[in-house]
């Protein structure tokens, strides 16, 4: 990790802007992408990841703005001399020519000799699994095979970067975890740099090594998965990845806040927080714990546990885990979310207590209403 | 719970047979009297004719003038095809793809000569060449049968770029094959089902085409939609049979193929 940061960045993007007339499709975002890494553009649609992967393909012009691959200006690099593979959401392939002359494509423009090229065309194709494949034209194949093609066709004249555009959104579930599998043990062994484009954060989760999350055009969130969800930069990356408890409250101090007749606890931010400012507290269904009265007792709250008591509302099951929604005196609702395996369901109309750690509160001073209300 | 063959009952299936069956016979039966006048032993095109032959067809092929108006036609249709399809290409190309200012007005203007009356481009091409010199040559013919054949050609080709997947081509881009090489190795072989539709439309939109014929026409130079024309003027043959049922069978073979084409490229 430590040799990958202090090693220039193989491809960067410098304050890249597209805008469509009145529209910013891209708003001047700055990315460094490391050499090798596999990191995936998350966000709706509109939000301007395929504009920015379509930039650093070569398909649109930026406004204005820099790519740097290598530290080299790739702006007025033509797509086809940019030497980048690409795999898009329809597959795309040469639909006149079989599954070899397909894969065979980029090697012929290359005027690649015609026995390295077969023989490229041969080892691809037992990666990608399409041996007994290879005469056939595409219109006689399956959509997860399609994909695998299109995947061979660009990788095999051995592109430094891979950029995809929502590969899988086609396939349905299986087929699409099969292949995320298959493209993340190809990523390990070619050690390509993968950038990746998918509006599920599932998928975003199981392939990469770092996400960016892309709302209206600007990079929101940038780190690997288990950080943006563990401690999301903001509200928006809080709400849009999983699922997330927010409780409005008003600061006491600089790590303590009021909620009905309770004092809640949250570390000191590196920003202290204002006395008195409406601040969100932002804690995940899983880490808040639903105790009964009786159990509440038992175990008495530690100083790192926050507490507060409610009404059990509705407890749903959903084989591995219970979610169990919870209302306040005060009517805010809370979702707790445990394994089903130790425990039992929750009569609705139970008084409880809820519990969670301070280390597991999030906090925003700032924020706006459409962050946190899903669409 | 349309109406689908199962749901109505026999009278109004019945009903509705015979009408269609009416309208298809008032549609197919000038053609089927042609052809069958053009095998009649009758000089008058008595009908029905009283014994069947082929002596007029003997007498077409036997007679230089009709097979010269049937090679002249199939030569200004031929060069009409290709112009126009050459022409159409790179226009259909611009008004897909372009994003310019006035693009839907030049897409109207290119389609005007469907709507526009065909006499009014016959006269005004005639005065044209007229005055240019040119009327009675091979060159006013195919020219101005480019102008009334291209919008069928475009049409075609259009439509099958509009449906054709771009980012196909931006693959093959993206592949390392440049904008241009990645259109004739890629789009073209994947439209070329549409592009022979269209270039088969223009090819019938001439070979069929009598009004701006006869303007452009001279007694040295004329199509067989011409020849028949001014022979039918003079006396009525069953020769004018025979070369009528040969210009419709030629262009409903050729229609064939264009649709059979056509439908491919969808």
């Amino acid at each position: 990790m430590t040799t990958q940061q202090s090693s220039a960045p193989l491809v960067t993007l410098k304050l890249l802007n597209k805008e469509y007339g009145r529209f910013t499709a891209v708003n001047k975002i700055n990315l460094e992408i490391q050499q090798g890494e596999f990191l995936t553009f998350l966000g709706s649609s509109g939000s301007g990841k395929s504009t920015t992967l379509s930039m650093i393909a070569g398909f649109e012009t930026p406004t204005s703005g820099e790519i740097l691959l290598h530290n080299k200006s790739l702006i007025n690099v033509p797509s086809h001399k940019r030497g980048i593979g690409m795999v898009f959401q329809h597959y795309s392939l040469f639909p006149h020519m079989s599954v070899r002359d397909n894969i065979g494509f980029p090697l012929d423009i290359r005027k690649t000799p015609k026995a390295e090229r077969n023989k490229k065309v041969d080892d691809i194709l037992k990666l990608v699994q399409l041996e007994d494949f290879a005469e056939r034209p595409p219109t006689l194949l399956s959509g997860g095979q399609k994909q695998r093609v299109a995947i061979a066709r660009a990788l095999v004249y051995e592109p430094e970067i891979l950029l995809m555009d929502e590969p899988l959104g086609a396939l349905d579930k299986k087929l699409r975890e099969d292949l995320q599998d298959e493209l993340r043990q190809i990523h390990k062994r070619l050690g390509i740099t993968i950038i990746y484009v998918t509006h599920d954060q599932d998928e975003a989760m199981r392939l990469s090594e770092r996400i960016a999350i892309f709302k209206e055009g600007e990079i929101v969130g940038l780190g690997s998965g288990r950080n943006l969800y563990d401690s999301p930069p903001n509200a928006f990356v809080a709400s849009f990845l999983g699922n997330s408890n927010f409780i409005k409250v008003r600061a006491v101090s600089t790590s303590e806040a009021q909620f009905e007749q309770q004092t809640l606890k949250f570390r000191e931010q590196t920003t202290p927080i204002k006395t008195q400012a409406d601040i969100l507290l932002m804690v995940r269904p899983e880490n808040l714990h639903v105790l009964s009265e009786q159990q509440a007792e038992q175990e008495p709250l530690t100083v790192e546990m926050n507490q507060i008591a409610a009404t059990v509302e509705e407890t749903v099951f959903l084989g591995e885990s219970y979610t169990c929604s919870v209302v306040t005196e005060s009517g805010q609702r809370l979702m707790s979310k445990y394994i089903s395996k130790d425990h039992c369901e929750i009569a609705a109309g139970t008084d409880i207590v809820v519990r969670w750690n301070v280390n597991h509160t999030n906090v925003y001073d700032q924020w706006k209403q459409s962050d946190i209300t899903k669409a | 719970m349309l109406l689908t063959p199962q749901s109505i009952g026999w009278k109004l299936k019945s009903t509705l047979y015979f009408i269609t069956g009416a309208i298809a016979s008032f549609l197919a039966l000038p053609i089927f009297f042609i052809v069958a006048l053009s095998f009649g032993s009758s000089q008058w095109l008595i009908f029905p004719p009283p014994h069947w032959t082929t002596k007029w067809y003997e007498r077409f092929f036997d007679n230089p003038q009709w097979i010269e108006a049937a090679l002249t036609s199939l030569q200004v249709a031929l060069m009409t095809s290709i112009i126009a399809t050459a022409i159409a290409l790179p226009t259909s190309f611009a008004l897909v793809r372009g994003k310019f200012a006035g693009r839907d007005y030049l897409y109207s203007l290119f389609t005007l000569p469907m709507i526009v009356p065909v006499v009014i481009i016959a006269v005004a091409t005639y005065s044209m060449f007229l005055s240019l010199g040119l009327t009675g040559t091979l060159v006013a013919f195919v020219i101005s049968h480019v102008i009334v054949a291209l919008p069928f050609a475009m049409i075609s080709i259009i439509n099958s770029l509009k449906l054709f997947d771009k980012s196909i081509e931006n693959a093959a881009v993206i592949c390392g094959a440049s904008r241009l090489e990645a259109i004739f190795k890629v789009t073209f072989p994947v439209i070329k089902p549409g592009i022979f539709a269209g270039a088969l439309f223009a090819f019938l939109v001439s070979w069929d085409e009598v009004v701006i014929s006869v303007m452009m026409a001279s007694p040295e130079l004329q199509t067989l939609p011409v020849k028949m024309w001014s022979t039918l003027r003079q006396d009525l043959t069953p020769v004018i049979a025979v070369a009528s049922t040969l210009l419709i069978f030629i262009s409903i073979f050729i229609m064939l193929v264009a649709n059979i084409l056509r439908k491919r490229s969808l």
